[in-house]
């Protein structure tokens, strides 16, 4: 397994932030702008990820699609997910989703860093 | 209004005493007002109905022209002559529009003339019958006053919503460009890690007050649902004063819990800690320097908890007030915040079933009284 992060997020300063934040600590990252972004960058890549850290809202193909073309292809389907959403219920918006995580918007950067190291 | 007569020899009598009788219901009539005009528009009848909404006896009108129940407005354009020129050609005119009493105040009038003809045709005069519509008026302004109001409001809870979502996002972004720079591996200089720490604290407000709207949003859409699991609320209670242990020090406030062991339910514990959290922030906004106790006891069916300080109190007048949406007891120049707290932590408290309140009769201090359901078959608030 990678070291590689795939972080799916449409606002362009959160994604950098959280890339930059990656990066600091130790792990790579890859961006994805949407949903269909992040399939796109999966189907391309030579080492998939070690998580995919995933935002709910998006534009194209939001988080819950994403997550349903994902656990149907057998290429991608066992990469675990932390789901990352503004929600304050997201635990219940995250729930049908199995992630491993939830974390809301904005996640400290030690609760990031520990989910990180629990799967990478 | 048509009136047609049965037959002479019914027992209803001679045509005379028909009109005699017809005469009498037009003159007892006191919703409208029923008179006749000469061919000139001057008044030669009166009746109940005419006296009751212009404010003239008989006496006083009859002999009179119709042009005196006009606005001076309307007798400027000529309304009068003009009304009676349609009706001799049309028959009939009806009109709604000011009229103006004896005492000179002014009501909201359906007027009907209708010009009476001969046998050859030739005009004998009008019946006018006119309605005082003002009560009417009056309810269909206050009804688009109520439209207009309510319209009003659903603007504010749309904008409120979008504003709110648009904010989260670089509020979001922000945080995490702060928190990354303080939490960087390589270490941060500590004059420059304060100062991330107050803009972090800063942030973190900004992300409370956003949240509230959004809150506030999802509460006016009916969207706010609840997500319960079985826990004691001691130990959520506890966890959120472990949380504003250094807001309280620095508010020079000390927090203590008093409770019962033994306080489980069924809730939904963000909720529940979103709660105690707005109780919290508000005491130590309002009454900083005191001591605030929270006292947790429960029976059989449900759980309470009480929540003092020692600060300025909530004066009786107030106490319904401060849990409606953008209402506080202080006012806004002293204090900052959206007037919120409480009113999402009533919506929250009523979802779960249960009450909140102010302790009536204290001498000092505000007193939040909450009670819960153990178990509530919960849902949307909307």
């Amino acid at each position: 397994m990678s070291h590689t992060v795939l972080v799916v997020e449409d606002d362009v300063d959160i994604r950098q932030a959280l890339i930059e934040i990656i990066e600091e600590h130790g792990f790579g990252a890859l961006g994805a702008v949407d949903g269909a972004d992040a399939l796109k960058i999966l189907s391309r890549a030579t080492e998939l990820p070690c998580v995919i850290l995933l935002d709910l809202m998006m534009p194209v193909m939001d988080g819950a699609e994403f997550r349903e073309a994902q656990r149907q292809d057998p290429r991608f389907a066992s990469i675990p997910v932390v789901v990352l959403s503004a929600y304050r219920d997201l635990d219940r918006h995250a729930a049908h989703l199995d992630a491993v995580s939830v974390l809301r918007k904005p996640p400290s950067v030690r609760e990031l860093v520990t989910v990180l190291r629990t799967h990478c | 209004m048509e009136i047609t007569a049965r037959p002479e020899s019914s027992e209803t009598g001679s045509p005379r005493s028909l009109e005699e009788r017809f005469r009498a219901l037009v003159s007892s009539v006191k919703d409208y007002a029923i008179f006749m005009l000469d061919p000139t528009g001057r008044i030669e009848t009166w009746n109940a109905g005419a006296e009751r909404t212009k404010g003239y006896t008989a006496d006083e009108i009859i002999g009179q022209h119709m042009s005196r129940f006009y606005t001076p407005e309307d007798l400027a354009r000529g309304l009068p002559a003009k009304l009676l020129g349609q009706a001799v050609r049309d028959g009939r005119v009806e009109i709604e529009g000011w009229r103006v009493r004896k005492d000179g105040t002014r009501f909201w009038a359906d007027v009907v003339i209708t010009a009476l003809l001969d046998d050859r045709g030739q005009l004998m005069g009008f019946a006018k019958v006119t309605r005082d519509l003002t009560e009417r008026l009056h309810a269909q302004e206050e009804q688009l006053r109520l439209a207009h109001a309510e319209e009003a409001v659903r603007l504010r809870d749309e904008f409120l919503s979008i504003a709110a979502h648009e904010l989260r996002t670089p509020l979001s972004a922000l945080q995490l460009q702060l928190q990354g720079l303080l939490e960087r591996p390589a270490g941060v200089d500590p004059r420059i890690r304060a100062k991330l720490e107050r803009a972090c604290r800063s942030g973190e407000r900004l992300v409370t007050l956003v949240d509230a709207l959004l809150d506030v949003s999802r509460i006016t859409t009916g969207s706010f649902s609840l997500n319960p699991s079985r826990f004691d609320l001691a130990e959520a209670v506890q966890d959120v004063v472990e949380r504003f242990r250094e807001h309280a020090a620095r508010a020079g406030s000390t927090v203590t819990v008093r409770s019962e062991p033994g306080l489980e339910g069924r809730w939904d514990r963000l909720r529940i800690e979103q709660v105690v959290t707005n109780l919290l922030t508000n005491a130590l906004k309002y009454a900083a320097g005191t001591p605030v106790e929270i006292v947790l006891s429960g029976t059989e069916h449900d759980v309470t908890l009480t929540m003092s300080d020692e600060g300025p109190g909530i004066p009786e007048s107030e106490k319904e007030r401060v849990f409606l949406r953008f209402e506080r007891a202080a006012p806004m120049r002293n204090f900052g915040g959206l007037g919120l707290g409480l009113y999402v932590a009533r919506q929250i408290v009523e979802a779960h079933g249960g009450e909140i309140s102010l302790a009536a009769g204290r001498p000092r201090g505000a007193h939040f009284v909450i009670r819960l359901p153990r178990a509530h078959l919960v849902g949307g608030t909307g």
